[in-house]
């Protein structure tokens, strides 16, 4: 074993990090809010909404996402590059970013896995808490968001926990469209320095950190609502 | 002259006029009509499948009836139709009326993701309005009325099903509601626990609350209530006074469900 290169790549290192922290983060966040209307679309939205999402999560969760990525990025990002408007654009320096085009990917695909698992909560809620709502005269928005999403979120924990990690475990993706994050980070360090297996092994231990942190910050919201199980 | 005749006449509570439902196939209200004015308290007993709790349940629109007239407090709710589904016209109407109609569950449906005093102070603060601290005062003493004061930040899983339905009184009494409606508050209880939530309904028909209620326990329907109606297949089969329906109806079916309801095998 041979770790000598460690100071040496520690920045890079550093940055691959962070940069697959903003991954997750910011796919995990966009990728949730967008799966609230995804689930929201087919439990209580009418035929055309409903039909339109589970078309939307069938097609996302039945291709492959390195596919995607790659339909975004070298699909979506050359048509952009022929756009001249665009190309000289002032936005050209993010649009010709493979982080964004990962970003994306991902977040479209946290939307479909993440709508599924809420719509099963959402369905999971019994009738009568939602009724008891409706008997007080509240309003559906209301009841939607007081009501309905908090406790189908509350059923969903557990599931999105899991979703969250699977997700951290998906962004080395990124290192296929020239995104050095913690894995094109391990990946620059194998190619300069000839070792196979330390890189590896490094950034292996820092992302099983990494799912245990967002196990346990899952559990812990978990528990802002006591219940009581067991035979 | 006009004046006084209006207040003689002043309009009942709930007034429910030739109800008819139905489930499918299945005829479950046949025409049922009621009245009751400020102050009664009318039971409606009847075997399970005579259309009891789906005739409470038309009255705050959680069932929509297929024909018939529901009134609250004089206002008629505007019922229309759409893909030949009996629909309210105007849910805001509804949304409306609802907010002074409390109901209580037979399976209580407390919000499990809220303490005991947030149930108590949710429709208060996010339906009428009422400040944050006047609706906690106001919750905190409703819910020592009920005995659940020292339980007000247990959340509903870590109640026993008498606390559970004592508190869901409490919220229904927090939104200071002019009918409550009961859907069989102790069918779901231990029995040794029904005495609990029905000495609370008995406190609050003494105090001349209007509450219309469905329930099995014939003792308590005699004792609390101003007018019992008996329901048969989705037909009032007798109705009247306490007195009158318990000992002196004429209905041989009435008759025999009640002695069945007294001694059970």
């Amino acid at each position: 074993m041979d770790f000598d290169w460690l100071p040496r790549y520690w920045p890079l290192l550093v940055e691959g990090f962070w940069r697959t922290l903003w991954l997750v983060a910011l796919s995990g966040v966009f990728g949730f809010l967008l799966a609230i209307p995804v689930a929201l679309a087919q439990v209580a939205g009418g035929r055309i909404l409903a039909g339109l999402s589970r078309a939307f999560t069938t097609t996302i969760r039945g291709t492959p996402l390195l596919v995607q990525l790659y339909l975004v990025y070298y699909g979506l990002g050359s048509l952009m590059a022929d756009i001249p408007a665009i190309r000289y654009g002032p936005l050209w320096p993010y649009l010709r970013d493979g982080f964004w085009y990962a970003t994306f990917a991902f977040t479209i695909s946290v939307a479909a896995y993440q709508g599924e698992i809420i719509r099963g909560g959402l369905l999971a809620v019994p009738r009568g808490e939602i009724e008891a709502a409706r008997a007080f005269g509240m309003r559906r928005s209301r009841i939607l968001r007081r009501i309905w999403l908090p406790r189908a979120l509350q059923v969903s924990l557990p599931a999105l926990s899991g979703e969250a990690i699977l997700l951290l475990k998906s962004t080395p993706l990124a290192a296929t469209v020239t995104v050095i994050d913690l894995f094109g980070a391990a990946n620059v360090v194998r190619s300069e320095t000839f070792l196979t297996y330390e890189p590896l092994l490094f950034v292996a231990a820092v992302y099983v950190l990494c799912a245990f942190v967002i196990a346990v910050a899952f559990r812990l919201i978990e528990r802002r609502v006591p219940s009581r199980r067991g035979l | 002259m006009q004046q006084a005749n209006e207040t003689e006449t002043k309009a009942p509570a709930v007034a429910v006029d030739d109800l008819h439902k139905s489930f499918g196939e299945l005829e479950v209200l046949k025409g049922i009509s009621l009245s009751a004015r400020d102050g009664d308290v009318v039971s409606i007993i009847g075997a399970s499948g005579s259309g009891k709790s789906t005739f409470l349940r038309c009255i705050n629109l959680l069932e929509v009836p297929d024909r018939g007239r529901i009134a609250i407090n004089g206002e008629e709710i505007r019922l229309t139709e759409r893909r030949g589904e009996p629909v309210p016209a105007d849910r805001r109407q509804v949304e409306r009326i609802r907010t002074r109609l409390a109901m209580v569950f037979q399976s209580f449906n407390l919000w499990p993701h809220m303490t005991v005093l947030g149930n108590v102070i949710e429709a208060p603060v996010h339906v009428l309005g009422v400040p944050r601290k006047e609706a906690v005062e106001q919750a905190e003493e409703l819910l020592g009325r009920v005995g659940l004061y020292e339980k007000r930040d247990a959340y509903p899983a870590f109640l026993s099903g008498g606390q559970c339905q004592r508190a869901a009184i409490a919220r229904a009494l927090a939104v200071q509601p002019d009918v409550m409606l009961f859907d069989e508050p102790t069918s779901a209880l231990d029995p040794e626990l029904v005495g609990e939530v029905l000495k609370v309904i008995q406190s609050l028909a003494e105090e001349g609350r209007t509450m219309i209620l469905v329930t099995h326990e014939m003792a308590f329907a005699r004792d609390v209530s101003t007018h019992v109606m008996f329901l048969h297949e989705g037909l009032v089969e007798e109705e009247g006074a306490p007195d009158k329906v318990f000992r002196q109806t004429s209905s041989e079916r009435c008759r025999a469900f009640l002695s069945r309801a007294s001694h059970p095998q």
